[in-house]
Parts: structure tokens; sequence; C-alpha cells
């Protein structure tokens, strides 16, 4: 199975800058642990309509939990990645590594 | 619309793009070096180095200030420093929700707590000593909470930056105790203060 340039198949939902950035920057912040929407849009430097668009697109594939609240009369939405997300990551990365390394340390 | 048009090409072009992003995020996501470790060493730097001409060594002063007005200097930085660091601490805990924030309460309840204890010991004890003693139960108190406290936040944050300023801090105020007044004074602001300032700009830069 190959794609671009002969690479083995990635994970097509991650395999795309922006939301490989989204992924990325949120797997950097523990299991449970949640981030406010514009602070991860401030952290990529993403419009606010861009990031949902990437959201969304992760949300479908399970990968990020979106959750919508208020703090006093101000909402606030938290993006946590999920434990799906967080091995998608993981693969995606190994993936990546095993392609720059394909001895992938084999004999 | 992005779509997928952002795709990137090799293998290297994503590993470098999921390292530079993890390295921004724990940057932007935890507290900034700067803010945790600059303001403090500036302050100690200020603060202990006016103790330290007040004391001198064998108690022979370099300069004309009272161990008041040095204890003043020491407070005065301190007090600017605090709110800095408070600030980017709170900064993180109004970004993020869960874990990692009930965490963070309770270590900012931790120093209060540690704090407030030692300054009631030292106000008990220290007017039965003399005035380099009770510099160094002051001194010494103090950076003791501080050295525990960033152990403490390196292991709760995974942190070794923050757990081996800690140990550093730890070894020097043991050190300037055994010595002296004038020695911890100088030590502290040399190697604490110093110290603390290059870790901030340091870990800053590399971040």
């Amino acid at each position: 199975m190959t794609a671009d340039k002969g690479l083995p198949e990635l994970d097509p939902v991650i395999h795309a800058q922006a939301r490989l950035r989204v992924v990325a920057a949120l797997n950097v912040l523990g299991e449970g642990d949640e981030m406010t929407f514009g602070s991860l849009k401030d952290l990529l430097g993403m419009t606010a309509g861009n990031l949902s668009v990437h959201l969304t697109k992760l949300e479908e594939a399970e990968y990020v939990r979106i959750t919508k609240t208020h703090k006093g009369r101000t909402p606030v939405t938290y993006v946590a990645l999920t434990r799906r997300g967080r091995l998608a990551f993981e693969d995606y990365t190994r993936a990546i590594r095993a392609l720059l390394d394909p001895t992938g340390g084999t004999p | 619309m992005m779509e997928d048009s952002d795709r990137a090409s090799t293998p290297e072009e994503m590993l470098r793009i999921i390292e530079e992003q993890q390295a921004t995020a724990a940057r932007h996501i935890y507290v900034d070096p700067l803010l945790l470790y600059l303001p403090w060493g500036v302050a100690w730097l200020i603060g202990f180095t006016a103790l330290f001409l007040h004391f001198g060594f064998d108690g022979h002063g370099y300069a004309p200030i009272s161990q008041d007005q040095a204890v003043a200097v020491l407070v005065i930085a301190q007090l600017v420093a605090a709110p800095l660091c408070f600030f980017g601490i709170s900064r993180m805990t109004l970004r993020l929700r869960g874990e990692i924030r009930a965490k963070g309460t309770m270590y900012g309840w931790t120093w209060c707590a540690g704090l407030v204890a030692a300054t009631v010991l030292d106000v008990r004890l220290s007017p039965l000593l003399s005035p380099q003693d009770a510099h160094l139960l002051w001194g010494g108190s103090m950076l003791t909470i501080v050295a525990v406290l960033y152990m403490t936040g390196g292991t709760l944050w995974s942190s070794p930056h923050m757990f081996s300023v800690g140990v550093w801090t730890a070894a020097v105020n043991v050190l300037g105790v055994l010595l002296g007044a004038g020695w911890h004074a100088l030590l502290a602001a040399v190697l604490l203060g110093g110290g603390f300032i290059v870790a901030g700009l340091w870990w800053r830069r590399r971040a």
C-alpha cells in the first residue's frame, strides 16, 4: 500500500499540516486535561474559522473532544485529545519515524 | 479553504512539524521559564547583595546599609517578583481545565502555607538570636521552602528543569547556612540570583 512517492499509507485525518499541528499541540497536555479554544487558536496562529473546520474533522474521527460550557456568563469551549486521538498520533509518529529509518532496527 | 492542500510532502517535514509544534505548545501551555525564574533571580540578586553589603565577611560590612534597610530591599524586590511569577502560573491555569489545573491550585496554596508557616516560626524565634543568626533563620527557612517547592513542582509537572533548580537552591542554601550570614547572602545573591537569571534566559532561549 503506497501513497505519496511510495510512502506507506498514513492516517489521512492527521496527514495534513494543520490537523497534525492541532493534534501535536493537544498531545502535550496530560490525559484528561483540556485547553480553551481561544488558547489553542493563539498557540497555532490560526483563524477561529480555520481551526473550527479542522477541529470538526478531528471530532468526526473521534480524535478530539469538544466541550462547550460557561465561565460565569461567558461561553467557553474546551478542546482535548481523546484516547483514540492520542493513539492515532502515536501511530502516526511511529510510522513517520519508521519511514525515516526504514531498517527500523530490524536485522 | 485550507482543506488538505496543506498536506506535507515528506516524512522529514512532518517530523519537523511535530517536534516544533510540541515545543511551541509546551512553552505556550506551561509557565514561561522567563516568568518562573527571572523575577526571583533579579529580586535575590538585588536583595541578597544588599544583605551581603551589610554583613560582609566576619561581620564587617562593605556599605553603610543597616540590616533593616537591606531586608527592606529584599522584601520589596520579592514583592515585585511574586506577581510576575504568579501571573505566569495563573495564565496557565486560565487556559486549561482538568487535573493540571487542580494541581496548579493546590500547588499555589502549598506555597502560601509553607511561607506563612516559616514566617510565623521566624518571627517567633528571631528575637532570641543575634542579627547574623536571625538572617540565617529567615534566609535559610525561606530558601528551604523555595527549594522544596521547586522540587515538588518539578515532580508534579515532570520538569527536570524545575526539579534541578530546587536541588541547586537547596544545595546553595545549606552551604550558605553552614558558612555564616555573609557567605549565605553572597552565595544567595550570586549563585541563586544570578543562577535563576541565567536559567530563565537559557531555558527560554532553548524552549
